[in-house]
């Protein structure tokens, strides 16, 4: 989704889903990222939050950010369906401190990528991100893991990151955008190259015509 | 005004960062910020978007003794105002509409959901639930919510304290109620607003009577009911506000995406408490009909005319714009109105719930879980279910015992005097048992709580608001 080109500068929306089991710290993340707060106590995600974040990314692009922040119970998820539509990227959120959210994790992964493609029939960019890594350490092991885990389920990367003290927080934001953009400039440069086909198969189906 | 001590012995939520979160709606607070005592409205709240402003919300003191005089007699009476065919119960309705007092609210919202009955013909089951362990895999996620339901209430802002133990017992009573079920996220605010009335038992009854008779479905796996009432809520849409109809059409603004906290959690974390408390009961004499018209109405209010739709021309701005409704539009006077007068039927609804049933089926198959059919309010229910004269008795909820010794001096022969000497003595010689006693009352540590108290979730008999002393009458 690109907005009108003037004078050079671009200006891109995009959809980021912020997803990942209940209680991982997805709220406090988008909280970090958009207002730069963070809260001890939030309620709980009943369904969806929406945020927005706009990004100056060089002289001649802005990039508008939805972040859909859904709510993570198992029990939530029959509504995803809906949430996953055209979105442009995600983030998939796991507790340090609770190993099991790692599986968690993998499965909305799985789910995402059965429910959303690019138009090129790729999965959509996703980052899982290592949240609340205040509370522990990654040791060399477990980041060896985390980058293989990255390789076999089509993450395009991972970090450590903690809402709570701000640590990584526009880094692995920042990412996903990079990704999400050079993904946008591929489609238009296929559009553009099926376009041409199109019109030179046009031209010579109209020269043979006359 | 009830004021709330801080420092007893409960460990405290974090009140500091409460108090920095929504700042802008503590205004200029700042007793919040390390003093002893909070100031909290008349609800209960100390702070957050929902505490109440206090501007319009007084009803003359005769105007509410008069009400309480009128719903006593007919709590009392009950069955033969709910069961009479005449115009007898639509009075039950208009003074639904009018308000319940606030003395009389929980008892109220007991009897209409017919929480009473299923209590009362199921004595000793929430015991038994309550005493059982549970299962892991439910304890777990209610455990990570019980901080986060209304954390600005006086009742839940304390880490383990007895709100949200008594949320704890209510929840996993229900999980070991309906284990098929087990428990959705949704259900901890509902059950928390039960528990700012009525102690666990009563919320219990309360929650399951919500989860099975008035929005059957809404907290199951694949969360089908909710979407369909979304399409009915579109639906009926078009009808009370076309213009907001096209827009949302327009923009494919999927009703899941503005109705789910709305309606799951039945308004209780989008309005201002008054008008939650005013839409709870009619909610409870009149059923689904009203979360319809409510959402019906702030989608008409916010998205109703032309005028109104140049400002948010997108999805994402319309879903802002839902997001921070206009207070004028929620407050208690003006939404109790619109929502009265509003018209839309029980008709209209079940037959939108057929013709979208019917579309749900040829897009998405058979429904996967079979919900018990919903009921349109209390007379539905309690002519489904008719209680007996027994079942609608109230007992007392608080039973104050008496002192050890004076029941051993009463043996001794006294029994003669026996009524007014229980009086006195409960006077003179002994304080009423607390139902919460705090920690560091040294005769009472052994037990209740323990000392890591957020571990051992084990609450109290009886579930008491501070402020609220006088609803369980």
């Amino acid at each position: 989704m690109s907005g009108g080109a003037e004078l050079g500068f671009t200006e891109h929306l995009f959809k980021v889903l912020v997803i990942g089991d209940h209680k991982v710290g997805k709220t406090s993340f988008v909280k970090r990222y958009v207002k730069n707060q963070f809260y001890e106590e939030l309620k709980t995600t009943i369904g969806v939050d929406f945020s927005m974040k706009v990004i100056d990314w060089d002289s001649h692009t802005r990039v508008r950010l939805q972040l859909w922040d859904i709510a993570g119970q198992e029990r939530l998820r029959g509504l995803n369906r809906v949430f996953f539509k055209r979105s442009s990227g995600a983030l998939v959120v796991y507790d340090m401190t609770n190993g099991s959210t790692l599986d968690g994790a993998l499965n909305w992964k799985h789910e995402l990528d059965s429910q959303v493609m690019l138009k090129n029939g790729r999965p959509i960019p996703a980052v899982l991100l290592a949240n609340k890594c205040d509370e522990t350490k990654v040791c060399r092991r477990n980041a060896s893991l985390l980058e293989k885990l990255c390789q076999e389920k089509g993450f395009i990367g991972w970090f450590q990151t903690s809402a709570k003290e701000n640590i990584n927080v526009d880094e692995a934001a920042k990412f996903l955008v990079k990704h999400i953009l050079q993904n946008n400039e591929e489609s238009v440069k296929e559009e553009e190259q099926n376009m041409q086909i199109n019109l030179k198969q046009q031209s010579k189906s109209n020269s043979t015509c006359c | 005004m009830a004021k709330l001590q801080s420092g007893n012995g409960v460990q405290r939520g974090t009140v500091e960062s409460l108090a920095e979160h929504e700042s802008s709606s503590l205004g200029s607070d700042s007793e919040l910020n390390g003093f002893t005592e909070i100031q909290t409205d008349k609800y209960g709240f100390i702070g957050g978007a929902q505490q109440s402003t206090g501007e319009n919300d007084n009803i003359p003191p005769d105007v509410l003794r008069q009400r309480e005089a009128k719903w006593l007699d007919m709590l009392n009476s009950w069955d033969k105002w709910m069961l009479s065919v005449s115009l007898i119960s639509l009075k039950v309705k208009l003074r639904c509409q009018k308000g319940i007092p606030p003395s009389l609210r929980g008892r109220a919202w007991l009897y209409l959901s017919g929480g009473k009955v299923k209590k009362e013909q199921n004595q000793g089951k929430f015991q038994e639930l309550d005493s059982q362990p549970g299962d892991p895999k439910w304890l777990d996620v209610i455990e990570r919510d019980l901080h986060r339901q209304f954390p600005f209430h006086e009742m839940f802002v304390a880490r383990g304290g007895h709100g949200q133990q008594d949320l704890f017992r209510v929840l996993k009573a229900y999980t070991l109620h309906r284990p098929e079920e087990g428990y959705c996220q949704a259900q901890a605010p509902i059950a928390a607003v039960l528990l700012m009335h009525m102690p666990a038992e009563d919320a219990f009854w309360g929650l399951v009577q919500i989860c099975e008779k008035y929005l059957p479905g809404y907290y199951s796996a694949g969360l089908e009911a909710i979407q369909l009432d979304g399409e009915i809520l579109f639906a009926l849409l078009k009808r009370v506000a076309p213009v907001a109809h096209r827009h949302l059409k327009k923009y494919k603004i999927d009703p899941i995406l503005y109705m789910t906290e709305w309606f799951m959690c039945a308004f209780s974390r989008t309005l201002p408490w008054a008008s939650v408390l005013r839409m709870w009961d009619m909610f409870f004499c009149e059923g689904v009909k009203i979360v319809f018209r409510v959402g019906l109405v702030l989608l008409k209010c916010m998205l109703g005319s032309q005028e109104k739709l140049k400002a948010c021309q997108g999805q994402y701005e319309t879903m802002e714009l839902l997001r921070s409704i206009e207070p004028r539009y929620m407050q208690e006077a003006f939404l109790v109105q619109e929502v009265i007068e509003l018209p839309v039927s029980e008709r209209d609804i079940e037959k939108e719930h057929l013709f979208q049933l019917r579309r749900w089926k040829e897009t998405n198959g058979e429904l996967h879980c079979k919900s018990p059919p919903r009921m349109h309010g209390a007379k539905a229910i309690i002519a489904a279910e008719p209680p007996s004269r027994q079942d609608l008795k109230q007992n007392p909820t608080i039973i104050v015992e008496v002192p050890q010794t004076t029941e051993s001096k009463m043996e001794k022969g006294k029994k003669a005097k026996s009524k007014m000497q229980k009086k006195t003595d409960m006077k003179n010689t002994s304080p009423p048992l607390n139902p919460y006693p705090l920690p560091s009352d040294p005769a009472l540590v052994s037990d209740t709580l323990a000392p890591s108290e957020s571990q051992h979730l084990q609450g109290s008999n009886q579930s008491l608001s501070s402020t609220e002393n006088d609803t369980y009458l």
